[in-house]
């Protein structure tokens, strides 16, 4: 089963350019980066700003995520190049064409606990979908959570 | 293939990735992650990535930066830096 939206949740996130739509803590609202550090209750998300990178440790809970996938996620790990050059580039271009939508999308998700609703993806530009996840679903030991989280919303 | 097997193969590129950006410790990290599923999920790993990584230590091992790698007597023996010795066979397989 390849990486979908509807898998995502089980699958790996390590990797995966990533921007927290929301959070408790509106400092960390907007962060742009690629997930490097998974832990049960953190995502630790690397910024890389004008050649300088850093790493940020935004918690599961209290916080969206909208994750990009593409057909070859794994394949951007290669070149650490074009790695940084598309999470520069993908996000940004989500604010363009999909945030209004992602807001409203994460605002019902944060009311609605159980709602099968909460994985909105948008098919933006070529072989790209962002899916954004309530980081509650995230909760999970990192190597569990392809047992314990299936593919249906509902526990 | 399931998502286990998907998560394993994603490990093993994030992990020789760090190791190439000496991130050593994010490559361990990785290449724990990607064993820790593989047992939960009674896989094992595959031959390309069990060769590349330290049974004692769990480093990313890249031969000549951080792995040395001898041949001996119809068998390869890995050094690991950390002093760990693994062995595999060759030749008539
Ligand atoms: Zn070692």
């Amino acid at each position: 089963m390849p990486l979908t939206p509807e898998t995502l949740p089980r699958h790996e996130l390590n990797g995966l350019p990533v921007r927290v739509v929301e959070s408790d803590d509106a400092s960390r609202e907007g962060l742009e980066g690629r997930v490097v550090i998974e832990t049960t209750n953190t995502l630790s998300v690397e910024v890389r700003e004008n050649g300088e990178s850093r790493v940020v440790m935004v918690p599961k809970s209290g916080s969206t995520f909208e994750f990009a996938i593409t057909d070859d996620a794994a394949d951007l790990e290669k070149g650490s190049g074009t790695a940084s050059k598309l999470a520069d580039t993908q996000p940004a271009a989500a604010d363009e064409s999909s945030a209004p939508a992602d807001r409203a999308g994460g605002d019902a998700a944060s009311c609605r606990g159980d709602d099968p609703s909460r994985d909105r993806h948008h098919a933006a530009g070529e072989g790209v979908a962002y899916v954004t996840v309530d980081g509650l679903r995230l909760l999970s030991r990192p190597a569990r959570r392809t047992e314990t989280n299936g593919d249906s919303p509902w526990q | 293939m399931d998502v286990a097997a998907e998560r394993i193969e994603r490990l093993h590129d994030l992990a020789r990735a760090a190791a190439a950006d000496d991130e050593h410790d994010r490559a361990r990290y990785y290449v724990r992650l990607a064993r820790r599923v593989a047992e939960r999920n009674r896989l094992t790993l595959p031959r390309t990535f069990r060769r590349f990584i330290c049974d004692r230590c769990d480093a990313y091992l890249r031969p000549g930066r951080n792995a040395r790698v001898r041949l001996q007597d119809g068998h390869v023996v890995i050094t690991c830096d950390c002093g760990a010795h693994t062995r595999y066979p060759y030749g008539d397989q």
